[in-house]
């Protein structure tokens, strides 16, 4: 079996540094605990060069160094450099384990140019993967048989795992060896990337140091005392001996000593979400500052997503309040997508217009992965749209627009000319083969008036929105506020064609006989009464356009029904001296006339 | 008396002296009726007339374009001319998006005018400048026409710097992409390649007098006011008729 382990030195100062890229090389100190109790847990290579070190307090570093950049320990920061350090190693291993504290163990079992046989000879199939890369010295201990080739691959791996590591923001190093804790060992050398030979972890182990083992206190004392500087010293005392003298956790540290671990990995399964999240200095009331802070915190957790294939389609806000309390809000995306100006804009959005009423002293940004919209494109078809840029431009819209103002069209069922529904723009693959290119059935379209305009009408028996029955209209005059403005005499008026829906809702069981005039109906009316107007005009005769022919009918579900507003309305077409072309209606209930659109 | 009504009478006359002509029941007492297989088809294809041919160009040469205005008072057709456009370019499988600032799009219209709604995106902001913004990114997402609907009464256009249409037509010419843009009236400046004027309108009623009336379409007039191909001023007669005129 063959593990890497991957291990970030001072964890907390790196994941801070992680979060706030613009410290890197200056002198910051890491610290736990509040007021005078607050302690240095790590500092940087600036600030250790001036003498400070962990244990000291906030005061003295302060004395050393006065400019100091102190933060606190942010757990939530360090949880997502942990997070960011798993799955880099996840992108080299499918099993992969938390070490906690910036360790990371992977196992290596399997992976192609690294097949060693056990006498630490390589494969004959790595011989011919390995490439020519430049054999380092970086074993200690050079004497065991390994190919060049084998460890060629094994310190590419281990370069690279550092590579990534570090465009995910964490400078690592990385040992490979037979056992997690020899490899936890040779990851903590200062050359990096350290691999150990198989079954040549008791020889690596053995010029090191006691101390590299972490012994507990007791213990290390014990072995002080017994005159052991080495690990390979403890190695060479009898084990029963040490165990009769140090017990059971002597006995382990003996085996350990000897190279023997016998702990397995212990793979981790990989959480369904991602967060990146920041504890903040000090409280912030304004928006701008956040959001200054939240792009940051936004672009790593999309690198992050990037770096699984993935993209967010939802969002999580977690505001943490001064002096306590917590706000957490969510943000359902149209489309899956990285973009994070996209993303700030909509949390932008979400905090305006509901503003979290405290100042913020921390967040945590969550997303909820998916696969991002793939389409195969045509090579002789039409251009089909980037599936990811769409799901961006669609976020963006509804960032800007709002959800509703933004989706595919659909009818909607029910007879009222202003419905419609919105689903998810989700267009069709476009076809293999482009067709010809053709024009449209040269419709008259109307453009519906949404909300319909009020009318102030005059109708033919000289009464003011008379409640007469069918009253022609003569002169319309949008009521005063109601846009667009309508005015004008009527110089032709075709109509009434009635509709009537939703009767059932209100109406007793005993009314099931009666008609239900849809527009449907309507239109199949006018379409009758044009081609009797066609055969009858040879003639000079005319027939009533609207024929007063009942027809039975209700919805089927009744939920359906329920749902649908009553409406009874007469409808006509007007001409109005202006040319314009309307669509008007008169309620029948309240008397009231309304245009609900225009020809056009 | 119903159509339905009359036609079983007739057949209840078979072999009386009505049945020897057939439909002579509803034509010889008077009925006003006629059989729907009688009537002949109007069905009126777009483009079939040469009246329709400049449109007909118009949207032929929609790839090769790239900011196109058409201008037209209320009930000048130019809503219409949208339409068409649309329909044309997802009958093709093409995606179109509809920037609706008036909020004035009926799915079913369109859906009858021949557009294929599941490759229209619609969009509906509420101000001009969310209309432009919003045409902008959906040129550059790629959308091949991208039909900008200014609404009815169009406010706010004289404070629109020169500079936002020329980047529009900038956006689709990178992205080889349409904009149709209906407004009232002239705003694109000289960042249009093509602007049409829609004039003339009156609609068509069958009917005289003060007998009941039918609408049964508009006709309209079409001027070429500005094109990089052709001589301005060219003219030619349009025409729709409403979706109950055309079938059933």
């Amino acid at each position: 079996m063959r593990l890497a382990c991957l291990f970030v030195p001072l964890f907390p100062l790196a994941a801070r540094l992680r979060s706030e890229p613009e410290l890197k090389g200056e002198a910051v100190v890491i610290f736990e605990g509040n007021g005078n109790a607050a302690r240095v847990v790590t500092a940087s290579r600036k600030a250790r060069r001036v003498g400070i070190e962990a244990g000291m307090t906030l005061p003295q570093t302060r004395a050393l160094l006065p400019k100091l950049a102190a933060r606190g320990r942010d757990r939530e920061c360090e949880r997502a450099a942990q997070e960011a350090l798993l799955e880099v190693a996840e992108s080299f291993s499918p099993r992969v384990e938390d070490g906690r504290e910036g360790v990371v163990y992977l196992d290596l079992e399997g992976l192609p140019g690294l097949v060693f046989s056990a006498g630490g000879r390589c494969a004959t199939g790595a011989e011919n993967f390995l490439n020519q890369g430049k054999a380092q010295t970086l074993v200690p201990n050079s004497q065991f048989p390994i190919l060049n080739s084998s460890r060629s691959a094994a310190l590419r791996l281990g370069r690279d795992l550092i590579l990534a590591a570090e465009k995910a923001g964490l400078p690592a190093r990385a040992g490979i060896a037979a056992a997690k804790l020899a490899a936890r060992v040779a990851a903590g050398l200062p050359e990096s990337p350290t691999v150990v030979p198989p079954g040549g972890e008791a020889a690596f182990l053995a010029p090191l140091p006691l101390g590299k083992l972490a012994p507990a206190l007791e213990i290390s004392e014990a072995l002080e005392r017994w005159g052991l500087k080495s690990i390979g010293e403890l190695a060479k005392l009898p084990e029963g001996e040490v165990a009769s003298r140090l017990g059971e956790m002597g006995r382990e540290l003996h085996a350990t000593a000897r190279g023997i671990d016998p702990r397995p990995l212990e793979p981790r399964t990989a959480p369904l979400n991602f967060s990146e999240g920041l504890e903040l200095e000090w409280p912030l009331v304004t928006l701008e500052p956040f959001l200054f802070v939240g792009h940051a915190a936004l672009e790593r957790l999309m690198q992050r997503l990037e770096s699984q294939a993935l993209a967010c389609t939802r969002l999580e806000v977690a505001l943490k309040l001064d002096p306590d309390g917590h706000d957490t809000r969510a943000i359902a995306l149209p489309a899956p997508s990285r973009d994070i100006k996209t993303l700030l804009t909509l949390v932008r959005l979400e905090l305006e217009a509901r503003p979290p009423g405290a100042p913020v002293v921390g967040f945590v940004f969550t997303a909820h992965p998916d696969r991002p919209r793939s389409v195969e494109l045509s090579l002789f078809g039409p251009a089909a749209l980037s599936p990811d840029r769409l799901a961006t431009t669609i976020a963006r819209l509804a960032s800007i627009l709002g959800a509703d103002r933004i989706g595919s069209p659909r009818t909607a069922e029910g007879h009222r000319p202003e419905r419609f529904t919105l689903t998810d723009y989700s267009p069709p693959p476009p076809p293999r083969f482009a067709a010809a290119r053709r024009t449209g059935r040269g419709l008259l379209a109307v453009r519906v008036l949404r909300p319909p305009v009020g009318l102030e009408v005059i109708v033919e028996n000289g009464t003011v929105s008379s409640a007469a029955k069918s009253p022609r209209p003569l002169s319309l005059k949008s009521l005063n506020g109601d846009s667009p403005s309508i005015s004008g005499t009527v110089r032709v008026a075709s109509g009434p064609w009635s509709l009537e829906e939703g009767w059932w809702l209100s109406a007793p069981p005993s009314c099931s006989g009666r008609s239900v005039r849809s527009l449907r109906e309507v239109t199949e009316r006018r379409s009758l009464a044009l081609r009797e107007r066609e055969s009858s005009e040879g003639s000079g005769e005319r027939s009533s356009p609207h024929p007063d022919e009942p027809r039975a009918g209700a919805l089927a579900d009744p939920e359906q029904a329920e749902a649908t507003a009553t409406c009874d309305r007469d409808y006509w077409d007007v001409e109005l001296s202006d040319g314009a072309l309307y669509r008007i209606y008169r309620e029948r209930r309240s008397g009231a006339w309304f245009a609900d659109g225009v020809y056009d | 008396m119903r159509a339905s009504q009359a036609l079983a009478l007739e057949r209840f006359l078979q072999g009386e002296e009505f049945a020897k002509k057939p439909g002579a029941l509803l034509k010889s007492v008077g009925a006003k009726l006629v059989r729907a297989s009688d009537l002949p088809a109007q069905r009126h294809a777009f483009g079939e007339t040469a009246s329709d041919r400049l449109l007909e160009n118009l949207i032929e040469q929609l790839p090769a374009q790239t900011l196109i205005e058409v201008v037209g008072r209320r009930s000048s057709g130019r809503f219409s001319i949208g339409l068409a456009a649309m329909a044309s370019s997802t009958a093709v499988g093409e995606n179109a998006a509809w920037v609706d600032l008036g909020d004035n799009l009926d799915p079913e219209a369109a859906a009858k005018a021949g557009v294929d709604l599941a490759r229209v995106l619609w969009v509906r902001p509420r101000r001009v400048p969310e209309a432009l913004a919003a045409a902008e990114m959906l040129l550059a997402t790629g959308f091949r026409l991208v039909v900008a609907d200014l609404g009815l009464a169009f406010r706010g256009g004289r404070f629109i710097p020169d500079a936002a249409w020329v980047r529009l037509q900038r956006a689709a010419r990178d992205r080889e992409s349409t904009l149709l843009l209906l407004a009232p009236c002239r705003l694109s400046g000289i960042a249009a390649d093509v602007v049409v004027s829609a004039h003339a309108a009156h609609p068509i009623w069958r009917g005289n007098g003060r007998a009941p009336r039918l609408l049964t379409g508009m006709a309209s007039r079409l001027t070429l006011e500005k094109s990089g191909r052709e001589t301005p001023g060219r003219s030619a007669p349009l025409s729709f008729n409403v979706i109950e005129a055309v079938s059933s």
